[in-house]
C-alpha cells in the first residue's frame, strides 16, 4: 500500500528531516510526472526496512519557473536523482547543475510536453 | 602548506573497465583524495519511448532490452506493476517458472562477476576456468526458452512455454556438477594466499557508511546492513521454496565475493525445489481491462534493488514509467569508498561492485 | 594452493572447450526460434497479426494484384521482414488458426548484405501503407 502525504515547497526540508530516520527508512529514489503544460510533481519515495511493501510519498505540485530546495544534507544519496530530474523535466533544483545525460546539442526536458 | 595534486583519469576507454564509465582522481602520491564521475554514455531515451511509442502490452519485450544480464527482472518488475492494476490472477504454476528463471539468472551473473574481479588480480587461469564452468548453465537456459541472454520469456498474465521431463533431467544433472565446482571455488578464494593480499581489507564499507549512503544488494549484506527485497515482498513465493539471507561483517572485497559464492549455493538448492514441486495447472490467463491507477513495485536483480513506478489513465498508451536500477542508486556509495584508497587498487574495487552502465544510462 | 598447481598441470592434458565456429557446425536444440511462415489459402485477414507484433515486421498493405481468396475484401498483401522480427512468437500466438496460417518453423535466416539493399524497400513498403 502506498501512503501519500502532501507538502509545499517552504515545508519540504522540515517535513523530509522530522520524518527521516536513517536506521527505520531506506530512500529510494526521487520521480517527476507531468500534469500538464505548466505543472509537474514531484516526489521523494521511502520504504521501510524489514516490512513487506510499506512505501510512504511526499509529493508537491511545482509551476514553471519555480527553484525547488536540496535535500542532500539531509539524504547523502539524493545527488544523482536530483541531476536527472533538471535534466529530463528542465527544472531548477539548488546545488545541481545539467549533463547528466544529455549533450549539449540535444534537445532539451526531453519528458515535459513542450520543450523548454 | 597545501601538498600538489594531480589529476588521473580512469577513462571510459581502460584495458580492465568492461563498462563505459569515466571517473577523474585527485591523487596526492599514489592516495585518492577526490572522485568526479560522469556515466550516461549509452542513454538511449526508453523512458520516452514508453510513453510515445510503445503500447502497454508489447513493453514487456522493449524493457527486457536495456540490459543483458538483468534482462528478466526488467521484464517481470514491469510485468508485475501491470498485473496489479488490471483483474485477474497469475496461476501459483506461473509463478515458480517465473523464479526459476530469475534463480538460473542470478547464478550466471554471479559467475560473470567473480570471474572480472578475478582477473583484476591478476589469476587469469581462474577467469577462464569460470567462464567455462558458465556454459552449463546458459545449456539450460537454451533448452528451457530457446535463446541464452535474451529470454522473450514473460508475457502479461503468465509464461510463454513449459517445462517438459527432458529439461527438469538436464537441469538437475547441470546443477549438480556446478555445486561441485562452486565448493572448490570457496575453497579456492579463502586459502589462497597471493589472492588473500589483494582482497582483505581493501574497499571496505563500514555499517554507518552503508545505512548512511543508503547501500543496497551484496555490498549492503558484506557490511552487516540486513536487507534483501525477496523477504520483504509478497509477490513471489520466496518463503515456501527456502531462501536464506547471507550476511557478512567485514564489508571488504572478500567478504562480498564470499557473498556471491554462498547466494549462488543458495539458488542452486531453490532451483532444485522448484523443479521437485512444480504445482499442476495452465501457464497463461487472460487478464481483462486497462491499466488505471498508479502502482510501485520491488524486485530483487543480482547486484541490488530494482524499483518500476507506472501510471496509467485508462488508455492503451502510459502516462508514465519510471525506471530505478540498482548501480543507479549505488554510484554515492562508490564515490565514498574510492577515498583514502591506492590508486592502483582501483580496477580492483570497481570489479567488486558489479556495475551495469546500460542499466544506469537508459 | 597444492591443489591448483595440481590442477593446472591436470589441464595442460585437456582438450580445449571452446567449438570452432564456423567451421565446425553448432549442433541444433529441439524448439529452436526460428523464421515466421505464412500460409495464404487459411488466412482469414483478420490482421491481429499486424497489431501485436512489438517492432513491427509484418504489414499488410494495399496491392494492385490482390490473391483469390473470398476473406480479401480490401486487396491486401501480406508482407513480413525477416531483419526486424526478433522471433518471440507473439504473433503466432494471436493468430486464431495458428497452425494452418501462421507458424514458426526451425530455419535460421538468412545474412543480409548491403547490395541488397534491405532498409530502402522496406520504407518503401510502409510508405504504401501509409498514404492509403
Amino acid at each position: 500500500m502506498i501512503d501519500r502525504i502532501e507538502t509545499t515547497l517552504e515545508k519540504m526540508q522540515s517535513d523530509i528531516e522530522r520524518f527521516y530516520d536513517k536506521k527505520v527508512w531506506h530512500f529510494l529514489t526521487l520521480n517527476g510526472v507531468q500534469l500538464d503544460e505548466n505543472s509537474t510533481e514531484i516526489q521523494w519515495i521511502f520504504s521501510k526496512y524489514g516490512q513487506k511493501d510499506a512505501i510512504t510519498l511526499f509529493y508537491l505540485t511545482a509551476t514553471r519557473g519555480d527553484i525547488i530546495p536540496s535535500v542532500t544534507d539531509i539524504l547523502p544519496s539524493a545527488i544523482i536523482s536530483q541531476r536527472e530530474i533538471v535534466d529530463m523535466f528542465g527544472i531548477e533544483i539548488e546545488g545541481s547543475p545539467k549533463g547528466l545525460y544529455l549533450d549539449e546539442d540535444s534537445l532539451t526536458s526531453p519528458l515535459s510536453r513542450c520543450r523548454i | 602548506m597545501g601538498k600538489k595534486t594531480i589529476n588521473i583519469p580512469l577513462g571510459s576507454q581502460h584495458i580492465s573497465l568492461l563498462e563505459p564509465v569515466k571517473f577523474r582522481f585527485e591523487c596526492e602520491n599514489e592516495k585518492i583524495i577526490g572522485v568526479d564521475s560522469d556515466v550516461g554514455f549509452v542513454h538511449r531515451g526508453i523512458e520516452l519511448a514508453c510513453t510515445s511509442k510503445f503500447k502497454y502490452d508489447v513493453i514487456p519485450y522493449v524493457v527486457a532490452r536495456i540490459c543483458g544480464l538483468c534482462a528478466i527482472t526488467h521484464s517481470l518488475t514491469y510485468t508485475t506493476a501491470v498485473e496489479s492494476l488490471l483483474e485477474g490472477e497469475v496461476t501459483l504454476r506461473a509463478k515458480y517458472l517465473r523464479v526459476l528463471l530469475v534463480e538460473l539468472d542470478r547464478i550466471h551473473s554471479h559467475m560473470l562477476c567473480l570471474s572480472h574481479t578475478a582477473e583484476n588480480a591478476g589469476f587469469e587461469a581462474m577467469f577462464m576456468q569460470i567462464m567455462g564452468d558458465r556454459e552449463y548453465v546458459m545449456d539450460i537456459q537454451q533448452a528451457l526458452t530457446g535463446n541464452r541472454v535474451q529470454f522473450d520469456y514473460i508475457h502479461i498474465g503468465g509464461v510463454n512455454r513449459d517445462l517438459t521431463t527432458d529439461i527438469s533431467k538436464q537441469i538437475k544433472t547441470n546443477l549438480q556438477i556446478i555445486r561441485a565446482k562452486v565448493d572448490e571455488y570457496i575453497e579456492e578464494f579463502s586459502n589462497n594466499w597471493s589472492l588473500s593480499l589483494k582482497y582483505k581489507n581493501i574497499g571496505q564499507i563500514t555499517l554507518d557508511q552503508a545505512y548512511e549512503y543508503n547501500a543496497i544488494g551484496p555490498l549492503a549484506r558484506a557490511a552487516g546492513l540486513k536487507t534483501d527485497v525477496r523477504s520483504e515482498s509478497d509477490y513471489l513465493p520466496y518463503e515456501q521454496l527456502g531462501y536464506e539471507m547471507q550476511l557478512a561483517s567485514d564489508g571488504d572485497i572478500h567478504s562480498r565475493n564470499m557473498i556471491r559464492l554462498k547466494e549462488i549455493l543458495n539458488s542452486i538448492e531453490m532451483c532444485e525445489n522448484i523443479v521437485d514441486g512444480l504445482p499442476e495447472g495452465d501457464i497463461l490467463t487472460k487478464l481483462k481491462g486497462k491499466p488505471n491507477g498508479e502502482s510501485i513495485v520491488r524486485l530483487e536483480a543480482p547486484r541490488g534493488e530494482l524499483m518500476y513506478y507506472i501510471k496509467g489513465d485508462g488508455k492503451a498508451m502510459l502516462n508514465r514509467v519510471r525506471i530505478k536500477t540498482p548501480t543507479f542508486s549505488s554510484i554515492p556509495a562508490f564515490m565514498e569508498i574510492f577515498k583514502g584508497s591506492n590508486y592502483a587498487d582501483a580496477p580492483a574495487i570497481l570489479a567488486s561492485f558489479d556495475p551495469c552502465l546500460s542499466c544506469t544510462a537508459k | 594452493m597444492k591443489l591448483s598447481l595440481f590442477k593446472a598441470f591436470k589441464n595442460l592434458f585437456k582438450t580445449p572447450q571452446t567449438i570452432q565456429y564456423p567451421t565446425v557446425a553448432i549442433e541444433k536444440i529441439k524448439g529452436d526460434r526460428g523464421l515466421i511462415k505464412y500460409g495464404e489459402e487459411s488466412c482469414i485477414y483478420c490482421l491481429k497479426c499486424e497489431k501485436a507484433c512489438p517492432p513491427g515486421a509484418i504489414l499488410f498493405v494495399p496491392t494492385d494484384t490482390p490473391s483469390n481468396n473470398p476473406k480479401n475484401k480490401k486487396g491486401l498483401r501480406y508482407m513480413y521482414n525477416p531483419f526486424l522480427c526478433i522471433y518471440c512468437g507473439e504473433c503466432v500466438r494471436a493468430c486464431p488458426k495458428p497452425d494452418e496460417a501462421l507458424w514458426q518453423s526451425e530455419e535460421k535466416p538468412q545474412i543480409g548484405v548491403k547490395e541488397d539493399k534491405v532498409n530502402d524497400d522496406w520504407f518503401a513498403v510502409e510508405g504504401r501503407k501509409n498514404t492509403k
